[in-house]
């Protein structure tokens, strides 16, 4: 059974088409990257796995049960986790309330159960040092790694990442790498939005490339970078561009 | 996930010091405050009254806007509404004082129906709604008769009581009502539930997708608060105690909880209560100078907006780091993790 399939998901902001029939599944314990230019539609695709955002038509199946009316937090609740590319801390909580929320709402734990499988997801990602400091005080590498602890608090089975490399130095890249690469070996599944390509080829083995919110290939990292298709849009994306004008 | 296992690795702890100093603080404070009656003049004792009534509808209002973030200019509804559930029920013959949890729990029941047409609404849309249904409940109340029309009603079976017996019955309503809440609240915000609160006051997006369910949340917070007001315009009502559609439902009401809320500090117990404060403390000083007395609110309240947003309180706790209702979370580690 895939723990994730799409079928056809279409979605329109007025004119701007953000996806378009878009058809793919994802395995349980899978680690697969999405690559495109600017504006191909990567985040509201996630926002459509997530529940932030409807799709228009097409259906969203999450082991085998479709999720496409539910909410975020219903969803979050079955088993999805996701990171946002422009960190949401919660400012006025500590960096250990962060998590706890996220293992007492995402994951449904009490008490004890709840504070050990907060703790567990600072230490993970390496935040264990700054549980008592308050979110808002912490700076980009920090927070991209509290939005991971946070997802990861809610006991996920698939973990959205979108763009947690991006803005990084290449050391702190390579913490987060191997930080992800610990989760895809305990068989969380990872699904991963990234423009630091470099991060996503030590990770994933499979690729999906969106332009123009169309799937435009789908398979092994080396095959899909290799693609005509997708050295079209994605690393000649200006071309394009002056051609649709 | 098979997360590294700390089971017993971490403590936590609900307050950065020892709470035994602020509980033998809030045990006097609670003794003083419960025999003020018999130790101060009766006039301080009224103002102490109004004060409480004050406390009760900021700790709402800061509740739902501070935590929940509806900001309703409409909570006059429920404080006249409150205030008319006593009036009604005290007409049907029942203790005036008794009434006050029975009208708190009918505003609560009205507030539910009413959060299915409200929530579809946001930001501003919403705040001019409730003011809408405010005024809605307010002209309904009018018309009807036996509660005195547009003229109002005295709430009747308080005679029976001597001036002085009465007035310090009303003391202790009021005063046990704002008890209540405060304290209520305080544990809300410890529990669970506060944790929910507090990451929708933050970020309302990232709660969601860490499995919040921000409706249902505000939708209890809405009810809290519309049974909170109930609750103050029950004790208002006995206090007054002549019932009017203009005075109970004025928008007056939500203006006073917006602003002590806001100079207080929204988004903490202390705030809405510290901006009480110095709401009568100037309020009883200013009294005597005319529109200087508007002018100096209306100066006071722009000047924290744009210089401390997060209330007077905010900037004594990032101060002193200290806090007199504690409800955060503080890890002690146990063990050192390797």
């Amino acid at each position: 059974m895939p723990l994730l399939q799409l079928e056809g998901v279409s979605k329109k902001f007025g004119q701007v088409v953000v996806a378009e029939e878009i058809t793919f599944q994802l395995d349980q314990g899978a680690a697969v990257g999405i690559v495109g230019p600017n504006g191909a539609g990567k985040t509201s695709l996630f926002g459509m796995i997530s529940g932030d955002i409807r799709q228009d038509s097409g259906r969203i199946l999450f082991e085998d049960q479709s999720v496409g009316s539910m909410t975020a937090a219903v969803r979050c609740r079955m088993g999805m986790g996701r990171t946002y590319q422009v960190p949401h801390p919660f400012e006025r909580m500590t960096v250990f309330e962060n998590a706890l929320l996220a293992a007492q709402q995402g994951a449904q734990a009490h008490g004890q159960k709840s504070y050990d499988l907060a703790f567990a997801a600072l230490e993970r990602t390496g935040l264990a040092e700054l549980a008592n400091r308050p979110a808002g005080s912490l700076g980009l590498l920090h927070r991209k790694r509290l939005e991971m602890a946070r997802a990861l608090a809610t006991g996920p089975k698939l973990l959205l990442l979108d763009e947690i490399a991006g803005g990084l130095t290449d050391p702190e890249v390579n913490e987060l790498i191997v930080i992800i690469r610990g989760l895809r070996d305990d068989g969380i599944a990872v699904l991963w939005i990234e423009h630091v390509v470099r991060a996503l080829l030590s990770t994933v083995d499979r690729l999906l490339c969106l332009a123009s919110g169309r799937l435009v290939a789908d398979g092994p990292p080396s095959e899909v970078l290799a693609s005509e298709e997708v050295r079209k849009v994605y690393l000649g994306g200006k071309i394009i561009n002056e051609a649709a004008i | 996930m098979t997360p590294v296992d700390s089971h017993g690795l971490i403590s936590i702890r609900r307050s950065t010091h020892s709470p035994v100093i602020t509980m033998v603080g809030a045990a006097v404070l609670v003794g003083l405050l419960s025999a003020a009656p018999w130790i101060v003049s009766q006039s301080l004792a009224s103002i102490l009254m109004n004060f409480f009534i004050l406390v009760i509808m900021a700790t709402m209002w800061n509740l739902l806007a501070g935590y929940a973030g509806m900001v309703s200019i409409g909570q006059q509804a429920f404080v006249g509404l409150g205030a008319y559930a006593t009036l009604y029920l005290a007409i049907k013959g029942m203790n005036p004082f008794v009434t006050i949890p029975l009208a708190a729990a009918a505003c609560g029941i009205i507030a539910l129906p009413i959060t299915y047409l409200l929530f579809r609404l946001r930001g501003g849309y919403f705040s001019i709604a409730t003011w809408v249904i405010a005024d809605t409940a307010m002209l309904i109340i009018g018309t009807i008769a036996l509660l005195g029309g547009g003229t109002g009603h005295l709430v009747p079976g308080l005679s029976n009581l001597s001036p002085t017996a009465l007035t310090d019955a009303e003391y202790l309503a009021t005063w046990i009502v704002a008890l209540l809440v405060v304290a209520g609240t305080y544990f809300l915000l410890r529990s669970r539930v506060g944790l929910v609160l507090a990451s929708l006051r933050d970020n309302e997006v990232a709660a969601r997708s860490a499995g919040v369910r921000v409706t249902s949340a505000r939708r209890m917070v809405f009810v809290i608060a519309a049974a909170g007001c109930g609750a103050a315009g029950a004790v208002l009502a006995i206090s007054q105690p002549f019932v009017q559609p203009g005075n109970e439902f004025n928008l007056q009401w939500s203006a006073e909880m917006l602003f002590v809320s806001m100079i207080g500090g929204l988004g903490t117990i202390e705030g809405p209560i510290l901006g009480s404060i110095v709401f009568f403390v100037l309020q009883q000083s200013l009294q005597q100078q005319g529109a200087w007395y508007l002018i100096i609110f209306g100066a006071l309240a722009m000047a924290v907006a744009i210089w401390q947003p997060r209330g007077l309180w905010g900037a004594f706790r990032d101060r002193f780091h200290m806090e007199l209702m504690p409800v955060g979370h503080w890890v002690r580690e146990t063990k050192r993790p390797k």
